[in-house]
């Protein structure tokens, strides 16, 4: 129950901070962001859309681990969670997309332009979309979680090229491209220290909830499994 | 207070956002509630079969 309230409060605070904290041109205090020349304003939405991005990457992940231990084990429980893991993935990717979108409308004047960003979690969609098609075109339950459970594990592979070496060794207009030398990608620590400090939060947050969401999700499908094999 | 919040319309859309997340929490709270009694009455009723 602790760390639900913890969720709840770490959330909150990088709603306020990451909403309203000012960005200005020489920060002073904690709670200023230093201007980061290209994206001004703009810079916030580091706060909320790259953590559904972390969270695509953490949930196919945890499915694909939970393909490997049904795999081993054989036990049903196991394909549920993967599945679980790996719809919360989907839905996350697409947030991910769909914020980034609205974003580029304003930083690079479309909503799309098949930036190498673009592209690449375009690719991971019609990847996992696959997946999603290929479970329900199986009816046996059983022929179902391993087809799957070696497919998601194929598809993992994939991720870390799409999404962390991809998109940084071409150039593009995405903050963190080859040819970028403002922002920088986060993973060098180049970022400002304030803005960082919310930005860990605000993973830690994400990633919280949706450690959380993954519970509820594969916890009512086990029991609907449960209740299936009573009744039926 | 209402010429504050129109001359910087930031906070509102920080109210709007608060609101819609504390319901998405609340929700999932209950949820989560609703999903352990079922689990609790689930296993009450294997033992007793």
């Amino acid at each position: 129950m602790i760390w639900k309230i913890i969720t709840f409060l770490l959330l909150t605070f990088v709603s306020i901070a990451g909403i309203t904290f000012p960005i200005v041109e020489n920060p002073t205090a904690w709670y200023q962001f230093p201007i980061i020349p290209g994206l001004e304003e703009k810079a916030k939405i580091i706060f909320f859309h790259v953590p559904t991005a972390w969270i695509t990457v953490v949930a196919f992940l945890m499915s694909t681990v939970y393909s490997v231990k049904y795999l081993r084990k054989k036990n049903l429980e196991d394909d549920i969670k993967s599945y679980a893991a790996a719809q919360l993935g989907i839905i996350f990717c697409l947030l991910a997309t769909v914020t980034g979108a609205v974003w580029a409308k304003f930083n690079w004047g479309t909503y799309w332009n098949w930036d190498p960003r673009q592209t690449s979690i375009f690719a991971l969609l019609l990847i996992y979309g696959a997946w999603f098609a290929l479970r329900s075109s199986i009816e046996s339950e059983e022929k179902r979680a391993s087809l799957s459970a070696v497919y998601s594990i194929i598809a993992f592979v994939t991720v870390p090229f799409f999404v962390f070496i991809m998109p940084r060794i071409m150039t593009g207009l995405h903050p963190g491209s080859a040819n970028d030398t403002n922002a920088g990608p986060v993973i060098n620590f180049k970022m400002d220290p304030h803005m960082r400090l919310v930005f860990f939060l605000s993973l830690a947050g994400f990633s919280m909830l949706y450690y959380w969401m993954w519970q509820l999700g594969y916890k009512s499908m086990i029991i609907k499994d449960k209740l299936n094999q009573k009744y039926y | 207070m209402e010429q504050f919040l129109s001359n910087n319309s930031i906070y509102i859309v920080l109210i709007i956002v608060l609101i819609v997340w504390f319901g998405i929490f609340t929700y999932m709270l209950n949820l989560d509630k609703r999903l352990k009694n079922i689990e609790k009455n689930m296993s009450v009723g294997d033992k007793n079969e």
